[in-house]
């Protein structure tokens, strides 16, 4: 395994220069970069928004810098396929779902957000696209390998994807899901997005080794490192895990090393608390995903200033639309609260299930003392 | 015709075997389902039938165990967990409040997860303080979930088929002291719907709504008193979400004395809900204080004859009933 970490990249510094696009084909590469683009336009455009407007009144967690991963996922998973996401959700989101306005409406609370509203940007599902997320640390990746579970048991080739920070290894449940996914081996791909800070709290602070793959390796996940802003190398590594599973090879792991060069949470800067020093900021910024490739692109041919133009209008339209479509849609209201946290019919007892006299009980039972244990 | 009769865990046990049958999504997890003992007898032999794919002595990560479950219900299956004893579920707590109960809300109604988790209070035989607990007011806490504490051998076959065939995750609190109690329980997969009270025994004076494993101990109270000519009306609610509080209502209006029996800790508990909910709609109707039988305030202890202290049975009962009429009679 190839030895990326942290302070590693840090040591080396300087620009990276081993991106290849080997095993890309060209649209592979405009697709990612198309993604990569469009997100990180939406989630600068969302920064913009956030205040003084506030119509947004829920914790966004912006994921600039970190767009190699949901971009490669966007390729590489069928719509069978499940896909768990962390609180960084919106590139995720985008991957699976595709619908850029009704996650904007659903950060502005309205009835016609992905979830009405109800969810909001670190909570936001698509059960019909099989996308979930939620904010505590490693419950979806638990969960995650319950779906793997479920498929299995059901003979279905359908692979689960699920996306989390170096800090979900801080959790127990995180070691139970992947040394079960190991013993199972089950279809489940488990992506770290090592961005090395779980908010402002670094990776050696909070474990004793700051590399993931080593650990999953011990127990029994193919485990694969890369650098993560390299976003040819995510793909070929995503793209591998994802046949390895499909093919019922088991479950995989694959760490990228990125960094979220933008705050925890919110549009705010956040850097007066000074947890990230300014030379790791500006490696990242020098190597920010998007550059990369972009540098590889012209050089290669594939990417001019008029293609890029163009991009740009459509991301920049895209979005425009999905404000206007936000911003115009109506607030939700009149919430039936029994309704939204319980179903209240079961169709399946409807038709299974028999009724009897619940009125009629032996009156002459006796209730016993437990034996022992 | 005779009535067949089944003891309590052998109704849960056919309950599954039948749910198994009924649909090919049903699975059941937990710690040795696949034993020969099989807890207690409620899953023995189902591991012969349908396999380890469906009866999956699980590892012993009751974290994972409830999310698995949750990802797998979304994949289209139906499990049912089960804990030898609750206590050890609260490694799930996580899972239950965070994913599991908010699941279907934060998803705007659009994606259910049926999760079925039977939990064991075990009681008697030194069990102490971390084998005994009986936790169901934590989880009526929790928006949704369902729970149900079935008292008898009908209702834990019954409730337990509606749980894993319905769409909303259900905790049931079985209390060991029942697992050997015979009841009429009909062959066939029948359902006993959530949010159906039963009244096990019909009176004028004092309405008794006794929970899940003191059910069997209020009845006789019952009937002890009658031949002291009191009357007393045992109301079993079955399940506490949700809660099917106008029978309850109907019966404290007849008799206008509420005493609730309650297996849990005394404080913040079931008891409190119960009481309030009544006096909420009829508290100026009623002829004496309510009053409330629970555990103390107190972790339980191993020794038997703290055991004995600890835990109320037929006699605290009826002295709690006396007592009410005492002061009644007193008023009036």
């Amino acid at each position: 395994m190839q030895e990326i970490t942290h302070s590693e990249l840090l040591k080396v510094g300087g620009r990276y220069d081993a991106l290849s696009l080997d095993g890309l084909t060209e649209n592979d590469v405009r697709s990612l970069y198309g993604f990569m683009l469009r997100l990180r336009m939406c989630e600068e455009q969302l920064q913009e928004e956030y205040h003084p407007a506030d119509e947004m009144r829920c914790p966004v967690h912006f994921c600039i810098g970190q767009e190699a991963v949901p971009a490669a996922l966007s390729l590489i998973l069928c719509s069978s396929d499940y896909l768990f996401s962390h609180h960084r959700s919106h590139g995720y989101f985008l991957a699976k779902c595709g619908e850029m306005k009704t996650l904007f409406a659903e950060l502005y609370g309205r009835s016609t957000g992905a979830n009405g509203g109800i969810a909001g940007s670190q909570d936001i599902s698509m059960h019909t696209a099989k996308f979930y997320s939620g904010a505590i640390l490693a419950g979806a990746v638990a969960i995650a390998t319950g779906a793997a579970m479920g498929i299995q048991l059901q003979g279905s080739d359908s692979v689960v994807a699920v996306g989390f920070g170096e800090g979900a290894g801080d959790e127990g449940v995180f070691w139970e899901a992947v040394s079960f996914a190991a013993l199972r081996q089950m279809p489940v791909i488990f992506i770290c997005e090592n961005n090395r800070y779980a908010t402002f709290s670094e990776h050696l602070k909070r474990q004793s080794r700051d590399n993931i793959s080593l650990k999953a390796e011990a127990f029994g996940v193919m485990s694969s490192t890369v650098f993560g802003n390299d976003v040819a190398a995510v793909y070929r590594a995503l793209r591998a895990a994802h046949s390895h599973a499909k093919c019922g090879g088991g479950p995989v792991l694959v760490q990228t090393y990125t960094y979220r060069s933008c705050s925890h949470v919110g549009p705010e800067d956040d850097s007066w608390i000074g947890y990230r020093p300014k030379p790791e900021l500006e490696y990242w910024k020098t190597n920010c995903p998007i550059k990369l490739l972009e540098e590889k692109m012209i050089t290669n041919g594939m990417l001019n200033q008029t293609r890029k133009s163009e991009l740009v209008r459509q991301s920049d339209a895209e979005i425009q639309e999905a404000f206007k479509y936000a911003k115009s849609s109506p607030l939700p209201s009149e919430v039936n609260w029994s309704w939204l946290n319980a179903n209240p019919s079961s169709p399946l007892a409807d038709v299974l299930l028999g009724a009897i006299d619940v009125t009629s009980f032996d009156e002459g039972q006796e209730d016993t003392l437990p034996a022992p244990y | 015709m005779r009535m067949r009769e089944l003891t309590y865990s052998a109704a849960i046990r056919e309950g599954l075997a039948q749910a198994m049958d009924l649909s090919e999504k049903v699975i059941v997890l937990g710690q040795l389902v696949d034993s020969k003992a099989g807890v207690f007898g409620t899953t023995s032999g189902l591991v012969d039938v349908f396999g380890t794919n469906r009866v999956q002595d699980f590892p012993v990560a009751e974290g994972l165990m409830t999310s698995s479950a949750i990802g797998a219900a979304l994949a289209g299956m139906r499990p049912v967990l089960v804990h030898q004893r609750l206590d050890f579920m609260l490694y799930s707590l996580d899972a239950i409040g965070n994913w599991l109960s908010l699941w279907r809300f934060k998803s705007n109604g659009l994606s259910d997860v049926p999760v079925t988790i039977r939990a064991v209070v075990g009681k008697g035989w030194g069990q102490g303080p971390q084998h005994s607990k009986s936790l169901h007011a934590w989880f009526t806490h929790l928006p949704g979930l369902r729970v149900a504490m079935p008292s008898t051998a009908q209702d834990a076959k019954g409730l337990l088929l509606e749980s894993i065939f319905g769409e909303v995750p259900s905790i049931i609190v079985e209390d060991r002291s029942l697992f050997s109690m015979t009841d009429h329980v009909p062959e066939k997969p029948y359902r006993v719907k959530f949010g159906e009270a039963c009244v096990r025994c019909t009176g004028v004076d004092v309405t008794v709504v006794a929970i899940g494993g003191l059910v069997p101990a209020s009845i006789r109270a019952a009937k002890t008193l009658g031949f002291e000519s009191v009357s007393v009306e045992v109301v079993d609610p079955r399940t506490l979400t949700p809660l099917d509080i106008d029978t309850i209502l109907n019966s404290v209006r007849k008799t206008r004395r509420l005493l609730v029996v309650d297996p849990g800790w005394r404080s913040a508990g079931v008891s409190a809900e119960l009481i309030s909910s009544v006096c909420e709609r009829l508290g100026t109707d009623l002829a004496c204080n309510p009053k409330r039988v629970c555990l103390p305030d107190s972790h339980t202890p191993m020794s038997y004859s703290l055991e004995k202290e600890y835990y109320p049975d037929e006699k605290t009962i009826v002295n709690a009933v006396l007592s009410m009429l005492q002061v009644s009679v007193g008023d009036t």
